[in-house]
């Protein structure tokens, strides 16, 4: 539900009790936030409105001012709130950047997704979700992981300087972090076998998130980085040797081995007196960087063995382990001096020899120690068998308080269990990571696609998976920027996305033209064609109102709005009436141009050309033009008394304007049954006339009796001549 | 469609810029070397407008630095640049109706260095919707869709622009394109693929006027840019609503000539697209580089851009050659004059994208 | 997290919002009206724009139209008259734009306590209820000009058509349409009332019966032993495909969210469920309003707070987050 979500409820509990973030039913008080407002209390009253999207406005009322009041105070503010989208570590700019970018990741996914289960409809196939459709999720993973920051460097040890041993990379988010989680377990199935050492990947990359909130082995070696500069002879610090031990603990055996090499028995002048301590010091370091490793690959840089079969790895893993175990026993030992190198070496040795108690002094939290376990202890683990009982031995082991999102998405996904999983996307990374994160999900895990496509009734009827999209499809509206890419989530919903769509595009504002265009192009995409002439129509009284009558005109002929049009045209009447004679006749006849000649489209406006044809041949009439001009303006008149579109209350300004043609001298203008035609409608006048609604022409006094006298004439004439 | 490209594709560098772009052109060169864009953004979170303009650094892949800035009083509504014997000025309006004229300083890099503006009330009312400074940069029109056409002088660096109302269409009529044709000519779009040719030798209104009454009124729209070539004064290029791009010469005024979109019959031709045109120029990078070779009855090359995303030549008779093709609308473009390779474009999702043509 | 948009005036009394959030009109206690806006597109900082007298008594709603006839507010005065008022260009050479009154409803008889507005097909509707606890529904005649209204239909708020209460006398009422404008859907709205006669108080479900041009009461939304209870609030949720309707009502004894049925039994009756009764403002409910998507509720009372109310996955409702004005 839109957003508020995102730190609500009380931590990671188990099922939240159904509800799509954690929240503890036994806790019946929701979390309040703070509104500022900046006003001089008290608040008289509040008043509420949503804006678009998750946006409350609150408009914030003081009392009356008392008599001695000063009076500069203001009488209210107006706020806006924007629930539940982005915050957090990454600006808005930002989260803006990734809305942009994961709209064509997925678009493309959905549309593949669409196109393979047609197919296997058509094959009778009973599951779309074959190799090509793992191949298209994890392209669909790596495009939006490519649009959360660029590939980390990872903490090598950089050539240039031998005494800074973290390198400096981009700053890593947790939301990036998250992602390549939910990768590692949902998207990328092939390499499952390889979980342990991408875990250790993953944490090397991301170990500094954790240390926000709790000490690190980043942070160990971050704080020991800085001291390291000033340090003369390391190997005397105890706290060398620590940091050496943790970071093997978890993995990072590059560093320790560059740390190594700073071992004062390296040094020139030193290596003679302490050749056997160098040694010992060397053979770690060698060991070390001949750890096997079972993973594909390693990139250039990192150090160890690498095995691509578990055969080959378990046979190298035997061989080294006991070549460690051979270290240990040397009696070169006896023969180092130095006690806090001969301690320290040996230490490392039991950490990699798999020491349950090093490997837990080695470590701060339970994932390092987890890590550790899986690297040393349990070198074998493939897929996901028995992390999860590995997990919670180590999470009691080292239990800690205000746990991390990261860590309660590791344990959700570690137990399998897929509403944990979204509760820690939601709660941790709001609805942009759950609606996107849902495509993993749903792939990789029969459990979550079960979970997330059942159509729920509490719902309205719709899936978990549409919930979310139009939960993140709200965040977007929130926002001028990023409402126009709301569509792409609304019609990948079934059920309930149309109508959202509906409602969000009827909420835009009209007034600039290039908006409204905007808008109505994604009514043209999805075939919105009554939103769309709701809009147009509402933009069309806008500008009508507002002056612009150009415009106004041009949008109610869109909309096709012929109700609007048709009294329109009855107020340009009364201007064109008004000012025929004038110059600004051009003006007008501009917009009638405009308003078009097309019976379909403009409606009454039909009546309006008529009338600007007639009042034009009637001007050339008084400028003296010949008789060829009165028979058209006869024309025009006739056709326009003959049109039921003429509003009745023009017949008799029409007539009169019409006198001089009525009254033509060198003969009758007009026939028999055109005459008669008229005389008719001046009947039906005088019977409208007796109702209430009948609006009286603006005519001088003796007007009706010279229409009725010149039409008197006019027929008189006509039968004579016919 | 098939795009047949008988040309190289061009590169296309997209360059995020975290603030929506109102509007992109070219700063006319202020050396030899160096290269300047100028930019109107508009920053939603802090809700500033501002104007700013970037030096272009081209390798290894184009980065824009900023130069100098400037605050709007309100979010700009249409930007042209344009050379002069001292130093490239640009002009500016707005949304709130007033019209600003920016002189840059060529003597260190391209810095703003003097602000002149008419914001009295009743220039326009309502947002000016469109500029054009006059060859020269001593004369800029402006219109709006309350009908009004101004022409603003520019002096010198005075603080203090003049202008004069040219014609006041009170509503009934509204502007919504302008280019100059000649010293005294210019050319106005409209409401209903309407244009409207102006000399200042015939004042009181439009010399010829031009209706795009095509497809019996089913399809109307509004024309959101034109164009006049300096060696083809009597045709007038414009783009607007449904695709649509077309030429009007002067000559045969009754015949318009369809480059995009609906056709006089309603069968579309070439259609590139069927959105919004946002923007429409002559493309001066021809491969028949030689205009004079041109039969002048033949349209020039003719580029534009979209609402679905798509910036494209097309050229009379002829396929398109789509250039980009965009997820998000592409809100407008400039082709750099001396440079014709290189075209600059603001993209509807916060970012400014380079295309340099081979 | 929060942003401010606008800074009101001192006196200031109430505020409303236009269909798209961009323009803002706020009343103040010596009956004038603020109009707030910006010129520019996608801007979220208002300034005043145009500031107009309605009336000699202080302004207590406000209430835009709908945005097809053009930017318009109702006004309601503590004197209980109701005007419209509209911005127009009246002078198209200097294209000034002003606030010009269209209408104004007075009686002396009662006062206007709500007014909504609905689009029904091709024409506007205008609901408003009173203090003697009548309900008048009036049709936009001319849709252009927004001074030409029609009486189409007067009634109580009682679903036995029979009973009338001639002393009626109420604090409050409460409208809300529904918001779907579906061709084929027959508009509804619904009303409820703080009075001192029960009958009248309970929400009940109006829908236009064009078979024989009148409204009808098709539901009440109230338990057997909460009919006369006092209505503060009603608000009829957005629909984007549920198979049922979501109202909300506040009375004393909580906000209730109710079900509606959308198709009538034999008798044309919807039918109705109560889901959930919530507690959290006290006292007094100022004010409801439902997200785009009907899926989030907020609510303002004398407690002073801004809450916020959804239904989880097992459809019990729950406060999802409150907000405390701080200085």
């Amino acid at each position: 539900m839109p957003g508020v979500a995102s730190d609500s409820g009380g931590g990671a509990s188990d099922s939240g009790g159904g509800a799509l973030v954690p929240f503890n039913p036994e806790a019946q008080v929701a979390v309040v936030y703070p509104l500022h407002h900046g006003l001089k209390p008290p608040v008289s009253r509040l008043s509420i409105s949503w804006s678009r999207g998750n946006t409350l406005r609150v408009s914030v009322f003081c009392p009356e001012p008392s008599v001695d009041d000063s009076g500069d105070e203001p009488g209210g503010k107006v706020v806006e709130v924007r629930l539940g989208g982005g915050g957090g570590e990454i600006s808005d700019a930002h989260w803006r950047r990734i809305a942009y970018g994961s709209v064509i990741p997925f678009a493309l996914l959905q549309s593949k997704k669409n196109a393979a289960l047609t197919l296997s409809k058509m094959s009778m196939n009973s599951s779309p979700y074959n190799v090509d459709w793992l191949e298209y999720v994890i392209e669909y993973s790596k495009d939006i992981n490519l649009l959360l920051g660029n590939p980390k460097l990872p903490p090598s040890p950089a050539i240039d300087d031998p005494k800074s041993v973290l390198k400096k990379g981009e700053e890593p988010t947790s939301l990036k972090a998250a992602w390549e989680l939910l990768e590692i377990f949902y998207a990328d199935k092939l390499s499952q076998v390889w979980l342990p050492e991408r875990l250790v990947d993953w944490l090397a990359d991301y170990d500094c998130l954790l240390s926000v909130s709790h000490s690190t082995v980043h942070s160990k070696l971050l704080s020991f980085q800085g001291e390291l500069v000033r340090l003369q002879i390391v190997e005397d610090y105890p706290k060398y040797w620590e940091v050496m031990s943790s970071a093997l603990a978890v993995g990072w055996l590059e560093i320790v081995v560059k740390m190594l090499r700073l071992h004062g028995s390296y040094q020139l002048d030193q290596l003679s007196n302490r050749e056997t301590e160098n040694g010992l010091v060397e053979a770690v370091a060698v060991l070390i960087s001949k750890m096997p490793r079972m993973r594909p690959e390693l990139e250039s840089g990192k150090l160890g063995e690498c095995f691509k079969t578990k055969p080959d790895f378990m046979k190298a893993w035997e061989k080294w382990r006991a070549q460690l175990n051979k270290l240990e026993l040397s009696a070169f030992w006896f023969q180092c001096s130095h006690q806090q190198t001969r301690e320290g070496l040996r230490n490392m040795l039991q950490i990699m020899l798999g020491n349950a108690n090093s490997l837990s002094t080695a470590t701060f939290n339970w994932i390092e120690l987890y890590i550790s376990h899986l690297l040393y202890i349990r070198p074998f683990t493939m897929g996901l068998e028995s992390l999860y009982s590995l997990a919670q031995k180590c999470i009691q082991l080292k239990p800690m308080a205000g746990a991390h999102s990261l860590m309660g998405l590791i344990i959700g996904i570690l137990g399998e269990n897929s509403e944990v999983v979204l509760a820690e996307c939601s709660r941790g990374f709001g609805p942009w990571m759950v609606a996107h994160a849902i495509e993993l999900l749903t792939a990789g895990s029969d459990h979550a696609e079960v979970l997330l496509h059942q159509e729920c009734l509490n719902l309205g009827g719709i899936s978990l998976e549409e919930l979310h999209r139009l939960v993140y499809a709200q965040v977007l509206s929130s926002h001028a920027l990023t409402w126009q890419i709301a569509p792409i989530y609304l019609t990948s919903c079934m059920k309930q996305g149309m109508g959202l769509l509906e409602i969000l595009l009827s909420k835009q504002p009209v007034q600039h033209n290039h908006l409204l265009l905007k808008n109505i192009e994604i009514c043209r995409l999805y075939d919105l064609d009554s939103i769309s002439s709701s809009i147009m129509k509402i933009s069309g009284v806008y500008h009508w109102k507002h002056g612009r009558k150009d415009s106004g005109v041009f949008w109610l002929q869109q909309a096709r709005d012929e109700v609007q049009l048709n009294r329109i045209a009855q107020q340009l009447f009364d201007s064109v009436g008004k000012t025929i004679s004038d110059e600004s006749f051009k003006q007008w006849e501009g917009l009638i141009q405009l308003l078009g000649s097309e019976s379909k489209t403009a409606g009454g406006l039909e009546f309006l050309h008529k009338y600007r044809d007639f009042k034009k041949s009637l001007q050339q009439v008084c400028d003296g033009k010949t008789t060829d001009a009165a028979r058209q303006a006869v024309e025009s008149l006739i056709s326009l008394m003959k049109n039921p579109s003429t509003p009745q209350r023009f017949w008799l300004p029409l007539l009169h304007d019409s006198l001089k043609l009525l009254n033509w001298q060198e003969r009758p203008l007009l026939n028999v049954s055109q005459t008669n035609l008229l005389l008719n409608k001046l009947q039906e006048l005088s019977l409208a006339r007796l109702r209430p609604d009948f609006i009286e022409a603006d005519l001088p006094p003796e007007g009706l009796s010279s229409i009725r006298l010149a039409l008197a004439t006019n027929l008189g004439r006509a039968f004579l001549e016919e | 469609m098939a795009i047949i490209g008988t040309q190289e594709s061009p590169q296309v560098y997209r360059l995020p810029q975290y603030r929506y772009v109102d509007a992109v052109r070219w700063l006319p060169p202020v050396s030899a070397f160096d290269r300047f864009a100028v930019v109107a953004y508009y920053d939603t979170d802090a809700g500033s407008p501002s104007v700013e303009i970037h030096a272009l650094n081209p390798n290894p892949s184009p980065t824009l630095t900023p130069q100098s800035s400037w605050t709007p009083p309100s979010r700009i509504s249409s930007l042209r640049t344009c050379p002069t014997p001292l130093s490239p000025i640009l002009a500016a309006s707005t949304f709130l109706g007033s019209l600003h004229i920016l002189a840059c300083n060529s003597a260190n890099g391209a810095v703003i260095e003097s602000e002149a503006s008419v914001a009295e009330l009743g220039f326009h009312a309502g947002p000016v919707a469109s500029v054009d400074l006059r060859d020269g940069g001593s004369e800029c029109v402006s219109v709006g869709e309350d009908g009004r056409v101004n022409l603003v002088s520019i002096v010198g660096n005075s603080s203090n622009l003049n202008y004069r109302r040219v014609f006041d269409g009170n509503g009934l009529v509204g502007y919504t394109a302008v280019k100059w044709a000649s010293p005294t000519e210019f050319v106005t779009g409209c409401y209903g693929f309407g244009i409207h040719w102006w000399d200042q030798r015939k004042p009181g209104g439009p010399v010829t006027q031009f209706k795009g009454n095509w497809s019996q009124g089913k399809t109307s729209g509004i024309i959101h840019s034109v164009d006049i070539h300096p060696s083809r004064k009597h045709t007038c290029l414009a783009g607007g609503s449904s695709g649509v791009a077309f030429a009007w010469d002067l000559r045969t005024p009754q015949q318009p000539i369809v480059l995009s979109g609906i056709e006089t019959g309603g069968a579309a031709i070439h259609s590139l697209s069927e959105s919004e045109v946002w923007e429409v120029q002559y493309d001066c990078y021809a491969r028949s580089s030689n205009i004079s070779n041109i039969s002048s009855s033949r349209i020039l090359p003719v580029m534009m851009c979209s609402e679905d995303g798509i910036l494209a030549v097309v050229e009379q008779g002829e396929e398109p050659i789509e250039l980009m093709a965009e997820p998000c609308a592409v809100n407008s473009f400039d082709i750099d004059r001396q440079n014709p390779s290189d075209v600059i474009c603001s993209l509807e999702w916060e970012s400014i994208a380079i295309l340099a043509r081979p | 997290m929060e942003k401010p948009v606008a800074t009101l005036e001192r006196g200031t009394t109430c505020s409303s919002w236009n269909y798209c959030g961009e323009r803002l009109a706020a009343g103040s206690d010596d009956g004038s009206v603020s109009v707030f806006d910006s010129r520019e597109p996608s801007s979220s900082s208002l300034t005043s724009s145009s500031k107009f007298k309605v009336h000699e008594t202080g302004i207590v709603k406000i209430v835009w139209i709908p945005p097809e006839y053009g930017d318009a507010i109702a006004c309601i005065c503590a004197d209980g008259a109701l005007s419209i008022w509209e911005e127009v260009v009246e002078d198209v050479g200097t294209q000034l734009l002003q606030w010009k009154k269209c209408k104004c409803f007075k009686s002396s008889s009662s006062k206007a306590l709500d007014v909504q507005f609905g689009v029904m097909g091709r024409s506007l509707k205008m609901v408003t209820a009173c203090s003697d606890g009548h309900v008048k529904v009036y049709e936009l005649m001319d849709p252009l000009e927004l001074k030409n209204w029609q009486l189409q239909a007067e009634f109580q708020n009682v679903i036995d058509s029979v009973s009338s209460f001639r002393k009626a006398s109420c604090l409050s009422a409460c409208v809300s349409w529904n918001p779907q404008k579906g061709e084929n859907q027959e508009s509804s709205f619904v009303v409820g009332f703080n009075s001192n006669t029960p009958q009248l108080n309970s929400s009940k479900v109006w829908e236009f019966d064009p078979a024989h041009q009148r409204w009808l009461p098709v539901a009440e939304l109230a338990s057997a032993d909460d009919k006369g209870d006092q209505v503060y609030s009603v608000t009829w949720a957005p629909n984007i495909g549920r198979p049922f309707e979501l109202i909300a009502v506040a009375s004393q004894k909580g906000i209730a969210i109710w079900h509606l049925g959308i198709t009538p039994d034999l008798d044309g009756r919807l039918s109705v469920e109560k889901v959930a009764l919530l507690s959290g403002h006290g006292g007094e409910v100022w004010q409801m309003e439902w997200d785009m998507s009907g899926m989030t509720l907020a609510t303002t009372g004398s407690d002073g707070m801004v809450r916020l109310w959804q239904s989880n996955l097992n459809g019990v409702w729950h406060e999802q987050a409150a907000f405390e004005p701080t200085p």
